[in-house]
């Protein structure tokens, strides 16, 4: 059986965060949401007319994920027809995983109702800090006991409840470890923990530019994460991606469709996806993506159909990120030196296989250069 | 035009780079009727795109104006360009021998500047006629009363003697070709004695061979004779002979007085050397015209490609290059650090960075060429003397007596106000000041021996920055001398990397050791690991610096599964990799092998 994945972004924000370059955007009022809306029932069925096979029977949806942007910014009733309009109409595995993104300071009580109702079975909080004067720094709308309610509300309804934190200016090792005993404490089983990369032309980048805002040195963030990561290994949370960590079995399926090269969906405004052999970009502005998708036409801005080379590159990247790792015969030969790198504790080569260990993921983008040239 | 000696006048322009050299002989042309408005584009006898694009002249061109002065005297004129740069200084001396006269070129700008003197010294040995032309007098900041006196202090001529002209606009040029016409001598030699031709330069025609350009002094050689070249005896038969205007005109014969080519058949330039003579085989001159030399590289650097299979790619383009060029040399070399390689010998500093820069935009190459240095004479305790161009082949310390650098005398012209900062940098080097003269109440010469070795390295940028870029600088070789000099090892991880050796004064070893670790250090990024580099004598390690790994360099989120902006960007930067030489594990970028030349000492 050949499943897929489906991911829809939801471009909508209450505000805009300091340090986010995704396609998003705050200025939306109740019609644009229900354009957005028909706009991804559109998409669908168009791609289904392309691809008549989607969603059927030989063809099931293992995992969606609906991210944004702000998902939470939706109505219940806008909620209810977009998944109805895309994810109702597809056969769907057993253990069908359904993820929504959520901020703290929309994630009510009602809301949370309508998404258990409406088939969401998974939740991720975009918590980022329990620490107010950080939450300020980052540009985020929402303050400690808020967010603190969120997760309380969020554990409660849901089975399975991921949580977003991020290293940044102002972030300690000593607060954040005390946050995520305290988020664990509380039923988080998931975790993605980020360290805050400056974007151009974002808020932060003018903010850090201009000297008002000093990053943190490296061996600091380095060390925040190494120690975080140490935590919430002790805490029945061992890392299995660079950026995630998870009780056993709680692990995100979705992404790690990514990291596995399966094929998925992508709708939405500035949403990817992957099919063929091609990865698919759409229009990052909702304007663009509505008016092709008027028109009849895929509200594609970009298909790149993969070289043989690129989809080696690909492959290896991506499990290099991985807890599993790469196996030995993918990577170029002489391109790491293993020895060294296993003894100064970058990764560990066992059963054939290379897996990155904390300092390794911490310079993962030098080991991922490093192939890519032998490659 | 049948040729008649009395109407003819072979003639050359000397002058500093930038003085409107090449415009000028534009303006010549274009005056005598030899271009017509539709032919011409700047710099028409510099036929290479370096050329045109640096503004400067690398090959001697040779053309022939038939002129017809305005009382309706019809006259040959045959200007013979010449390179302007230091470099080529022999080649130059070729071409002025070939001629009776030389226009002596000076910016009504700038005035006399280094090489001005060194050129008008170069044809005063040749007993040429000097013409002194002050060029750009139509820009606003001409100087023309002052560069007049300044040339009267120089060559002692009367003030009318002095022609005015702008290569730009054409003024003055009639009045110019005027004084040609009346200055310089007709050229002299029987035309019935046994035939002597002087080669002044010399090109390679993938139709016809190898091209010498000539100037006839005796005798006459026709097309079809067999004609011997002087220095290696070899023999070939004319296939061609005629004289240049923008294209060859072939012509029955060359005669005494005349300047043109002969085609001669040979395979490779080298076979007709500039400075060497032609005869015929059967009735040959006696003696060849003097002064003839093999032009001597006197700096040296190793090339190699990027991509180690571009080794052919290589060989093939400096094969092709050495057509056209007696004076480069190579010969293949290995480096632990580098791999398959070449030495190649080149006459100075703009020669090497000509060719390299033909090898990688002609033949598109990608290259790391190695610091320049020079050919020094290694004395062995067991009294032999060996040749060595490159530092990392010198001979076991234990086994040498010393050894032995070339020194060259290197004279400056500065504003009088940088006076001061340019003996510091001289003194710096290890110069060693000989002479200090006013030209004029502005500008000084000042003379250094210095060593070679010091002026490859930096001693041409550093002149130009202490002296806003006033200065100007000529040099030419002395002698060896030996001095105190030891070999300073660069090691990677421990690994040496042999193309970053070098051959430095004892005194400076500490102190340039300590400088270069600290420039590889900023040279060298960020690795996966520490990166230790050392700098030693011997055995005797006397500074070390460290590149960290980097502490952070994760790209921890691909939002939405979006891979291909990380992919993208993976390749892009193995593209940019491709300018990096890997030397053990470490990845070393171009710029580091040149590291020595950015070293502020």
């Amino acid at each position: 059986m050949r499943a897929f994945g489906m991911y829809v972004h939801v471009p909508f924000c209450g505000s805009i965060c300091a340090y986010c370059h995704f396609a998003r955007t705050a200025e939306h009022d109740a019609s644009r949401r229900a354009a957005f809306v028909e706009g991804a029932r559109r998409e669908f069925a168009l791609r289904r007319e392309l691809c008549p096979s989607l969603g059927g029977a030989g063809r099931p949806l293992a995992t969606a994920y609906l991210g944004g942007g702000t998902p939470s910014q939706l109505e219940p009733a806008l909620m209810e027809r977009l998944l109805a309009g895309t994810v109702g109409l597809c056969a769907r595995t057993d253990d069908f995983e359904l993820t929504a993104e959520a901020n703290p300071e929309t994630f009510t009580a009602p809301l949370a109702r309508v998404w258990r109702d409406a088939g969401i079975n998974r939740v991720s909080l975009g918590v980022q800090s329990l620490d107010a004067a950080v939450l300020r720094q980052l540009g985020r709308a929402c303050d400690p006991p808020t967010a603190r309610r969120a997760l309380a509300l969020a554990c409660a309804m849901f089975g399975r409840v991921s949580a977003d934190w991020i290293i940044g200016p102002g972030v300690t090792a000593a607060t954040l470890l005390d946050e995520l005993d305290e988020a664990v404490a509380c039923g988080v089983g998931h975790v993605s923990l980020y360290i805050l990369e400056v974007h151009a032309g974002t808020a932060l980048a003018t903010r850090v530019e201009g000297g008002l805002l000093k990053l943190p040195p490296d061996e600091q963030v380095a060390a925040t994460y190494l120690a975080a990561a140490e935590r919430l290994a002790s805490l029945g949370l061992p890392q299995y991606e660079v950026a995630n960590f998870a009780r056993p079995g709680a692990e995100s399926r979705h992404n790690r469709g990514y990291w596995q090269r399966r094929p998925w969906l992508g709708l939405g405004p500035g949403a990817h996806g992957a099919w063929g052999r091609c990865r698919r970009a759409n229009h990052d502005g909702l304007d663009a993506w509505l008016a092709d998708l008027g028109a009849g036409r895929l509200p594609e801005a970009s298909v790149d159909r993969l070289s043989t080379a690129s989809r080696r590159l690909e492959r290896v990247v991506l499990a290099l990120r991985t807890r599993e790792g790469v196996p030995l015969e993918w990577m170029p030969a002489g391109a790491l030196d293993l020895a060294r790198g296993q003894a100064e504790g970058l990764w560990r080569v066992a059963d054939g296989r290379l897996r990155l260990d904390g300092p390794g993921f911490l310079r993962i983008d030098t080991i991922e250069e490093a192939l890519a040239r032998r490659l | 035009m049948a040729f008649n000696r009395e109407q003819a006048r072979n003639f050359c322009i000397i002058a500093h780079i930038d003085h409107g050299k090449s415009t000028l002989a534009d303006r010549l042309l274009e005056v005598t009727g030899t271009l017509t408005g539709k032919d011409m584009q700047a710099q028409v006898l510099d036929s290479m795109d370096l050329e045109r694009e640096r503004g400067i002249t690398i090959k001697s061109h040779p053309v022939r104006m038939d002129y017809r002065d305005p009382d309706g005297k019809q006259w040959v004129l045959n200007l013979i360009d010449t390179p302007g740069h230091v470099d080529f200084h022999y080649e130059v001396s070729r071409s002025l021998a070939a001629c009776e006269g030389a226009l002596l070129v000076v910016d009504a700008v700038q005035g006399v500047q280094a090489q001005t003197i060194n050129n008008l010294y170069l044809a005063l040995e040749h007993d040429l006629a000097i013409i002194p032309v002050i060029n750009k007098i139509d820009l606003p900041a001409a100087r023309v009363d002052y560069v007049i006196d300044q040339f009267i202090d120089l060559i002692g001529c009367a003030p009318e003697e002095i022609v005015k002209v702008s290569a730009k606009t054409g003024e003055g040029i009639v009045d110019l070709l005027k004084a040609v016409v009346d200055r310089v001598p007709p050229p002299t030699g029987d035309p019935d004695a046994p035939a002597q031709a002087l080669i002044f330069d010399s090109m390679f025609d993938a139709y016809v061979g190898a091209v010498a350009y000539v100037r006839v002094f005796t005798g006459t050689i026709a097309k079809g004779q067999k004609i011997r070249v002087f220095s290696n005896e070899r023999q070939f038969d004319v296939g061609d002979l005629g004289y240049f205007q923008l294209a060859r005109i072939s012509q029955k014969g060359l005669t005494a007085g005349e300047v043109g080519y002969i085609a001669t058949g040979a395979k490779d330039v080298r076979h007709v050397r500039v400075g060497d003579t032609i005869t015929l085989a059967e009735t040959p001159c006696l003696a060849p015209w003097p002064g003839y030399a093999e032009a001597k590289p006197m700096v040296f650097s190793g090339l190699y490609p990027v991509e180690n299979d571009q080794y052919d790619e290589l060989l093939e383009a400096l094969q092709k290059l050495q057509l056209n060029d007696a004076s480069l040399t190579w010969e293949k070399e290995t480096s632990a650090a580098l791999g398959f390689g070449f030495r190649c010998g080149f006459l100075g500093l703009l020669h090497l960075e000509i060719v390299q820069e033909r090898l990688e935009r002609e033949y598109g190459l990608n290259l790391i060429a190695t610091l320049p240095n020079v050919e020094y004479e290694v004395l062995l305790r067991d009294g032999t003397v060996q040749l060595c161009e490159n530092p990392a082949l010198l001979p076991d310390p234990k086994l040498i007596a010393e050894i032995r650098e070339p020194i060259v005398r290197a004279s400056v012209i500065t504003p009088k106000e940088f006076v001061g900062p340019v003996i510091q940098i001289s003194l710096d080097r290890r110069g060693v000041q000989t002479k200090m003269e006013y030209l004029d109440i502005e500008r000084v010469n000042i003379e250094f021996d210095l060593p070679l070795n010091e002026l490859v390295v930096d001693y041409y940028d550093k002149l130009k920055s202490v002296t806003k870029g006033y200065a100007s600088l000529d040099y030419e070789y002395l002698r060896h001398r030996a001095d105190d000099l030891v070999r300073l090892d660069l090691k990677i991880n421990g690994d040496d990397v042999d193309a970053l050796t070098c051959i430095v004064h004892k005194d400076n070893a500490y102190s340039w050791g300590l400088k270069l670790c600290q420039k590889l250090k900023e040279l060298i990024p960020r690795q996966m690991f520490t990166v230790a580099i050392q700098a030693a004598v011997g055995s005797r390690v006397l500074a070390r610096t460290t590149v960290q790994p980097f502490r952070k360099n994760v790209t921890a989120k691909c939002y939405g599964g979006d891979i291909s902006r990380k992919r993208k960007l993976l390749e892009k930067q193995k593209e940019g990799k491709k300018r990096m030489k890997q030397v053990g594990a470490v990845e070393i970028p171009q710029e580091a092998f040149l590291a020595v030349l950015k070293v502020e000492r």
